[in-house]
């Protein structure tokens, strides 16, 4: 109950409305299905996951919410090869080789040496063990591209977002106190197991419509002139119907933008275009691909 | 929103329940907790926007792109009429029948496959026709297996591809050799030695379990040998990581989740309703396209091996088919076509989208008899 009382104080939000209006004030446009979603965790407390086109802003939501609950974030990369090890706890090992060197004279009993090197002070702490570990306020666990760990490791999240507790054999179990605002996002490289879906709730960020691209981008670069502007999201736009095989996401629009404005144009031109393609295609043949789809074409 | 305004919380929260109901009769992977999770959602948001009650519940119950797309549709229909919400399971919306007609030709056969393997599985074992029936059955073409033989066949079929997928499952256990030195296990032994790493301890190399993707050709004439190949897909679910299997003619239909049955005699009575209203011709470039367009990032990768099973007859154009076919080459680890054709003495690959195909290919192999399909296994 102690979670559920401390939570009350950094929690004026209690509509959907509130959500968006926050959430904009910081920077992040959202939708009401989106919004909707996140506020379900903010209430009811299980995890979230997000999964979209790259580029979207999946990522940005935890970053968000971190931000809005004037909260801690903490975040896990998720990579091929991601183990307990690197993703919950490790001993310190230097320290404990040390500390069993020093301790080699002293007549103490193997089993008090033992005690010393597995104590507190030799635990390195990764993100996971962290967010458990919180004791001022539940934080925010964004565990990132959950699709690109194995699934030995997906099995282990599972408990930990069940029961929010993690088992240390040499310490022992160790409860939330805090219970954090899991985050997770997966670019869809490889299929989640359902019994990892069925314990979060699910969202799809799509690519924004024109509007609210124009949106997005205005509240990114407030600096940016509206022509260029309309310029740049059409453009993208008209880049995503092509079947390219990285389609530019919102990401692009904004560093295509602001490549724009940091050479000084006020408008798109097709020298302009090619100039700064790296912005928006991002392999050989997507390049080529857009060249033969006709650059002027794209930006009437 | 009809009908759920002034209701009482009782009532509200079993029409919630209705909702979950009728959405996992349409194919929604809905348990009991999500339909606790949406009733509790319902009190939270409350019931009186309707859109945002949508959005909430979408959250709750759906768990993938797939089911996100399908989600708005169920809601309106479920609560378009007031007259569905007395009656919520009694009948299904027009559109979400659709999808299952009652089966037609070309799936008649997968359903008569299927009532064999049912009567025929619980007496395994005591009407084996012996080993030199075997042997004759492991090398008779699929496509004119007499009736009678058909049962049995099933059986050894089922059994040897068990066997194979185990098999394969060994050689990768040998291959697992230990690589680097687990310095945390190494030093909890050194403890009771004074901190000195007498004993190394090694971190075993990963296994890395490979992704078959399966692709095969429906059309009237492939129709026998396809079938074969689903239980051989079904057989090696087990030793590969994940196998994705995809039926196409001039159209792709995924039957993943359906090979994922327990009961292969019930998987594919349940194919033999997915694979209804399947046209002639072949278009095997046009199907690869929208594959690689669908699922080709998320199922290609280099520990994927792709198999393609038709006998080439393509009605498309070749250039496409190429293309494609370059595209899988680049990203799978392997592209393996097999042709039930070659089986035959006078066949040479020369019709045009075949011969097109074969320099992508990474193996090209026949497939008409059991012995052929089990001779994969070299590959795989």
């Amino acid at each position: 109950m102690m979670a559920s009382q401390a939570r009350s104080e950094d929690r004026e939000i209690n509509d959907v409305d509130t959500l968006i209006q926050r959430f904009e004030h910081l920077g992040y446009v959202t939708d009401r299905g989106l919004a909707t979603a996140v506020y379900l965790v903010t209430k009811l407390q299980k995890p979230l996951l997000i999964e979209g086109h790259a580029g979207v802003g999946k990522t940005e939501v935890a970053k968000v919410l971190a931000a809005m609950l004037q909260t801690r974030l903490i975040r896990l990369q998720c990579y091929e090869g991601l183990d307990v090890n690197s993703a919950v706890y490790e001993w310190n090992y230097q320290k404990q080789l040390l500390a069993i060197k020093i301790e080699e004279k002293t007549d103490q009993t193997v089993e008090e040496k033992e005690k010393h090197i597995f104590g507190k002070e030799f635990l390195l702490e990764r993100p996971l063990l962290q967010s458990i570990l919180a004791d001022d306020a539940s934080p925010v666990l964004l565990i990132d591209e959950i699709d690109r760990a194995d699934d030995a490791f997906e099995a282990f999240l599972l408990e930990l977002l069940s029961d929010f507790q993690i088992t240390v054999p040499e310490l022992g179990t160790i409860k939330a106190k805090y219970v954090p605002y899991v985050i997770l996002t997966s670019n869809r490289t490889r299929e989640l197991s359902d019994a990892l879906r069925r314990r979060c709730f699910y969202h799809w960020i799509d690519y924004p419509s024109f509007e609210k691209e124009m949106k997005i981008v205005r509240a990114r670069l407030p600096v940016i002139e509206e022509e260029l502007e309309v310029q740049v999201v059409r453009f993208v736009h008209a880049v995503r119907q092509l079947d390219l095989t990285k389609p530019p996401g919102v990401t692009e629009t904004l560093d295509c933008a602001q490549a724009a404005m940091s050479l000084g144009k006020h408008r798109l031109d097709v020298k302009l275009v090619e100039e700064t393609l790296g912005c928006v295609a991002k392999s050989q043949e997507d390049v080529a691909k857009l060249k033969a789809a006709g650059i002027e074409k794209m930006l009437s | 929103m009809v009908g759920m305004h002034e209701e009482e919380p009782e009532r509200s929260a079993a029409s919630i329940v209705a909702f979950c109901r009728f959405a996992r009769d349409n194919g929604l992977s809905i348990g009991v907790q999500q339909t606790l999770n949406a009733v509790e959602v319902a009190k939270t948001i409350g019931v009186g926007d309707r859109q945002e009650l949508a959005f909430a519940l979408r959250a709750v119950l759906t768990s993938s792109k797939e089911e996100w797309d399908r989600f708005t549709d169920l809601f309106e229909i479920f609560w378009s009429t007031s007259q569905r919400f007395s009656n919520p399971a009694s009948e299904e919306g027009p559109e979400v029948r659709s999808r299952t007609h009652h089966p037609q030709a070309s799936s008649r056969a997968l359903l008569a496959l299927s009532s064999n393997e049912a009567s025929s599985s619980d007496r395994e074992g005591n009407d084996v026709s012996g080993a030199s029936a075997e042997q004759r059955l492991q090398k008779v073409d699929l496509s004119d297996v007499p009736h009678d033989d058909l049962a049995a066949l099933e059986r050894i079929s089922f059994r040897l591809f068990r066997k194979m997928s185990l098999r394969l499952s060994r050689k990768r256990q040998i291959k697992n050799l230990a690589d680097r030195v687990d310095i945390r296990r190494t030093i909890h032994r050194s403890i009771p030695r004074g901190g000195d790493a007498i004993d190394l301890v090694f971190r075993g190399k990963k296994l890395r379990k490979h992704r078959l993707v399966i692709f095969l050709d429906v059309s009237g004439s492939m129709n026998s040998y396809s079938l074969f190949l689903v239980r051989f897909a079904y057989a090696l679910q087990k030793y590969f990581k994940s196998v994705n299997t995809f039926l196409f003619s001039t159209n792709v239909v995924e039957i993943t989740d359906v090979l994922r049955n327990q009961d292969l005699p019930e998987a594919l009575r349940k194919l033999s309703q997915r694979a209804a209203g399947w046209a002639g011709g072949t278009k095997i470039g046009e199907s690869l396209k929208v594959f690689n367009q669908r699922h080709g990032r998320k199922l290609l990768s280099r520990n994927t091996v792709f198999i393609i099973l038709s006998d080439g007859w393509d009605t498309g154009a070749p250039d496409a088919l190429a293309a494609e076919l370059g595209a899988i080459r680049r990203r799978a680890q392997k592209l393996i076509w097999l042709n039930p054709l070659l089986g035959l003495d006078d066949y040479a690959p020369i019709t045009r989208g075949m011969s097109a195909a074969l320099p992508y290919l990474s193996v090209f192999a026949a497939a008409h008899n059991l012995q052929s399909l089990l001779a994969l296994e070299r590959y795989l």
